[in-house]
């Protein structure tokens, strides 16, 4: 089949979130699965054959979300109802919507490294329990309980930390 | 005017510290947070309301626990059960907030209530997190409830407040983002800035009804 003339394709609007918490693997089709299976629960399948999502590109802790033009409000809603992938716990939040997905990739190179350094590691204690640095930048330190089984990841600050 | 999420659950009932949570809701833009079961102050410039929940307790607890919150600077939510309860409930002074509106039976919040609600300040709470986390006949169910409750709102005028219940940062959502949920059960940008502010409203004591002049 031979591509169609520009004038005869559907517009497009691409949108971009940011993956929290930071440091998340994603894998483009589960998400793929996580955001269709929102927009279907709750638009229906109507209007998610209208909105024709998609995720065109996962990188950086940035995903990039192919729309239909004219249902970014009702995908952007949708994508505030995604709470988890498979078994992983996320929130998407939306950064920008574009018409085309090199201005959104412009964006994210503008935009400071989402996966940040982690200059403190090691094991602390927080609330008398013992806890692994897994993600730190600036004020914001993610840490994991130590244990075999029921090891939570907590958000927590530096001060709560220097606090404990 | 004060962008305020009504209820949050820090640690240790959530896995997100009070201050996280203060730092991530600057970001979404939020002004302040009502925290449940923990100590108010301030963090990275958004006031951390001290707030807790009556539940499950009998009318007689809820007023014993009102009276112990009077005058705390706590804002006091009570769960709402059948009709008879919230009526008392809400006639009750220092009670600022009736939650879980949507778990109630049916008949519990009616047009008496929401005038009662009306002339005492109390709001009356969405849940945001059954709109975010409930799929199928649940959410149905409370976007059905929530609508009717807007109903009576907008005849009575009684406050309304907005929360996240959030237990984690990975629930709290952006300012925007309530906005278009709270398009789903027919409320508008105006109504929404109205709910986000009304945790203040409740809480300052309204002027006295009858002003002495001289």
């Amino acid at each position: 089949m031979s591509p169609r003339p520009p004038t005869l394709r559907e517009n497009r609007r691409y949108i971009l979130v940011r993956v929290e918490p930071a440091g998340t693997v994603i894998d483009q089709k589960e998400l793929y699965y996580a955001i269709s299976d929102a927009v279907t629960s709750l638009w229906g399948d109507a209007a998610a054959g209208i909105i024709m999502q998609a995720v065109v590109a996962a990188e950086s802790g940035y995903v990039i979300i192919r729309c239909l033009r004219g249902t970014e409000k009702d995908l952007a809603i949708a994508l505030s109802t995604v709470t988890g992938c498979r078994d992983l716990r996320l929130a998407l939040r939306i950064v920008a919507a574009s018409g085309t997905i090199e201005s959104l990739r412009e964006r994210i190179r503008a935009m400071p490294p989402h996966e940040g350094p982690v200059p403190e590691t090691g094991d602390r204690v927080f609330d008398r329990k013992e806890v692994s640095i897994l993600y730190c930048n600036g004020q914001k330190v993610d840490v994991i309980e130590k244990g075999f089984k029921n090891a939570h990841r907590l958000f927590l600050t530096k001060s709560d930390m220097e606090n404990s | 005017m004060k962008i305020t999420d009504a209820a949050v659950f820090p640690y240790p009932c959530g896995d997100t510290s009070v201050r996280r949570l203060a730092l991530e809701a600057k970001t979404l833009g939020y002004d302040s947070l009502v925290a449940i079961d923990s100590a108010a102050g301030s963090s990275d410039g958004v006031e951390i309301i001290s707030g807790i929940i009556v539940q499950d307790a009998p009318l007689r607890d809820v007023i014993a626990r009102v009276k112990r919150a009077k005058d705390a600077g706590i804002v006091v939510s009570v769960s709402a059960r059948d009709n008879g309860f919230n009526r008392a409930v809400i006639g009750l002074k220092g009670v600022h907030i009736l939650r879980g509106i949507n778990a109630a039976d049916k008949t519990a919040f009616d047009h008496v209530t929401a005038k009662m609600a009306a002339d005492n300040n109390v709001a009356v709470d969405i849940d945001l997190s059954v709109l975010i986390s409930a799929r199928g006949v649940a959410r149905q169910r409370a976007i059905h409830r929530y609508r009717d409750i807007l109903i009576f709102e907008r005849r009575f005028e009684f406050p309304v407040t907005l929360s996240s219940y959030a237990r984690s940062y990975l629930d709290l959502r952006a300012v925007r983002e309530v906005t278009g949920l709270c398009s789903l059960v027919g409320m508008d940008i105006s109504g929404v800035e109205k709910a986000l502010d009304a945790v203040g409203r409740v809480t300052t004591p309204g002027a006295p009804s009858v002003r002495v002049i001289s």
